[in-house]
């Protein structure tokens, strides 16, 4: 597969040019973005670095999610891609042509809102048409290939409807039908599942999938949900506190190892159990209330342990030298259960666990940890 | 809170017979000879005024002024109205405060002094008493009018349409014709509707600035009305209302089907 988009050293600055003076002159700041490449960006007044350094590659057919909190810089990247948002530095790449300095019509990407935006005054044929008949194809070619993506995405039977007659999941195949209609080589989804209730999110995932087997068009889909990036992505990557993205990982691989804590919490599956690395007898361990597990390569400082609610166990009191926990608390939520246990010296953690486990508030346990990643917080 | 029967029909025929009893005072006025009061009806009814109104030259010279102006007033105010609405809904808070006071001023301000103050300002450019002049003079309310009901439909306006259809391939141009101009139908009508409504029942700016060169029918019928001509003024009156009520009825066929688009 051939790289369809390629982002090298991407910065995109947020807020606006609100002029703080000092002493007669707009202040602003040189900020060093890349020390290993000596590069600096210049930051006007009133603005604040939002994405910085971005690079990734996407390949045609693949999909790429982006996980990150609110206001992290998400939609701004892919705005940003689309050239619906300037670039305060970096390069955009579609097919191996810089388009950096192309208006949006020109790029071959195609940006879809969260909200689908569909033109109100066309009917959904003339929707999907869109992109072909201001090209100037003949509307009969036109209508072919709106039926064909119409066919695939299931909206058959509402071609003839207005925009307002629809559902919330047929907008959203309407207009990821209009999308492919013009066949992008890139194809930005904006938080398209965020909104939507349970069932409609399940059909409109599958049509991202029909459209990503399908068209060819390299993907990124941008979400706040594991279970999204994971249902429609191939890779996952993750934007970071200092407005970085991680390198792209296979979903598996990132679930499995993920690459920082910050990841790690952005995925949302983990129990972080907080605890500190110690050298005993040249053997470094991760201890934490509930026990010890091994910890090499790691040096001595606090640290953190993310365990997922499979790697977990509880157990009964057997083990006469492993520390017993007091169960102070139970919450059962849709997928896992969520217990608060107490050391006899006082300190607590909440661990997320498997829905099956029978532990009741006034339990003692003990917890068996079979796999963590460990990362330092010193 | 219970409502009294019929009390809605009762305060529709008030409004109406409000509305509307003027229009008939017109009407038999226009069509009425030597009525005086305290008679309740006229003693005779012929068309004199009408035929009058309809075949003195010097009417036929006022009605095809106003039209003149009104139409394009209706259209360059229009036209200049909504890119500077548009320009004034990206801009900052203050520039939008800034354009909507000076639109509001020329709309709020006496039309005597705006008047005095454009006929300065006409005459300055060699345009007094002249059509051209007068034009400017009914352009300067309209516009004020016509930025404002811009500024606020672009204020509302969902600038995705325009993104969606950029990254979907539309250049300016096309995204200008196919989604901006179909959804500014209504607006557009609107504008066109009050654009010429304003400049075909303005007096006062016509007198100060034309300087009674320039004849336009509502000075007509100000003069009749000055001259005692009381039928001929009820007829150059009622003849007024007319183009009004096709431009508002014109207006709201051409916006049949189109909403501005909200965000």
């Amino acid at each position: 597969m051939t790289v369809a988009l390629s982002v090298r050293g991407l910065h995109v600055l947020f807020g606006g040019p609100r002029t703080s003076r000092t002493n007669g002159t707009v202040s602003e700041s040189r900020l060093l973005v890349n020390p290993a490449r000596s590069q600096s960006l210049i930051v006007p007044a009133g603005y604040a670095v939002g994405l910085c350094d971005v690079s990734f590659d996407v390949s045609g057919g693949e999909c790429l999610a982006v996980l990150g909190e609110s206001g992290a810089g998400k939609s701004s990247l892919l705005r940003t891609v689309a050239g619906l948002h300037p670039a305060a530095g970096g390069s955009v790449h579609v097919h191996a042509r810089d388009v950096s300095a192309l208006l949006p019509e020109q790029r071959s990407i195609v940006y879809l809102h969260q909200e689908p935006v569909l033109f109100p005054h066309l009917s959904v044929m003339e929707n999907v048409t869109f992109p072909l008949t201001i090209r100037g194809i003949a509307k009969a070619v036109a209508m072919r290939r709106a039926v064909e993506w119409s066919d695939r995405l299931r909206i058959l039977n509402v071609l003839g409807a207005n925009p307002s007659e629809l559902s919330g999941g047929e907008r959203h195949r309407v207009a990821l039908a209009r999308a492919l209609c013009a066949d992008p080589a890139v194809l930005l989804l904006d938080e398209p599942l965020s909104s939507l209730d349970p069932a409609v999110r399940r059909d409109v995932r599958s049509a991202l999938l029909a459209a990503r087997a399908a068209s060819g068009a390299a993907m990124i889909l941008v979400t706040h949900d594991l279970d999204d990036a994971m249902g429609v992505a191939s890779h996952i990557a993750a934007i970071g506190r200092s407005g970085d993205l991680s390198v792209p990982l296979a979903s598996s691989v990132i679930v499995n190892s993920p690459p920082s804590l910050d990841v790690a919490r952005l995925l949302g599956v983990f129990t972080e159990i907080p605890g500190a690395v110690v050298n005993r007898n040249g053997v470094p361990r991760f201890e934490w209330i509930g026990g010890a597990i091994p910890a090499a390569g790691f040096g001595e400082g606090s640290a953190i342990a993310c365990v997922r609610a499979h790697e977990l166990a509880l157990g009964p009191t057997c083990d006469g030298e492993q520390p017993v926990l007091l169960v102070t608390a139970r919450r059962e939520a849709p997928h896992e259960l969520s217990i608060e246990v107490q050391s006899e010296a006082g300190s607590s953690a909440t661990l997320r666990l498997g829905l099956g486990t029978s532990v009741m508030p006034g339990d003692r346990v003990q917890c068996t940890v079979t796999n963590a990643r460990l990362f330092s917080t010193v | 809170m219970r409502r009294l029967p019929g009390a809605r029909a009762l305060a529709v025929i008030l409004l109406t017979t409000f509305a509307l009893s003027p229009l008939l005072m017109l009407l038999l006025t226009s069509v009425s000879r030597a009525w005086f009061y305290p008679a309740l009806f006229s003693p005779s009814y012929d068309m004199t005024a009408w035929t009058a109104l309809l075949l003195d030259a010097s009417h036929r010279t006022a009605l095809r002024n106003s039209l003149l102006l009104g139409v394009l007033t209706a259209v360059a105010s229009t036209a200049l109205a909504l890119p500077l609405g548009r320009a004034a809904a990206l801009s900052t808070p203050l520039v939008q405060r800034t354009i909507a006071l000076l639109a509001f001023a020329a709309v709020a301000l006496p039309p005597v002094a705006l008047g005095i103050g454009l006929q300065l300002t006409v005459l300055a450019l060699g345009l007094g008493g002249s059509l051209a002049g007068v034009l400017l003079a009914h352009l300067v309310p309209a516009l004020g009018y016509l930025t404002l009901i811009f500024l606020g439909v672009f204020l509302r306006w969902d600038t995705r349409l325009d993104e969606a259809a950029a990254t979907l391939g539309a250049a300016s141009g096309i995204r200008w014709a196919r989604v901006a101009l179909p959804l500014l139908r209504r607006p557009i009508s609107d504008a066109l509707a009050l654009g010429f409504l304003v400049s075909w029942s303005q007096v006062a700016l016509t007198l100060l600035v034309g300087g009674g060169a320039v004849a336009t029918l509502p000075l007509d019928v100000l003069a009749m009305l000055q001259a005692g001509q009381d039928q001929r003024a009820a007829a150059g009156a009622l003849a007024l209302t007319i183009p009004a009520l096709i431009v508002l009825g014109a207006a709201r066929v051409a916006a049949r089907n189109t909403s501005v688009v909200v965000a």
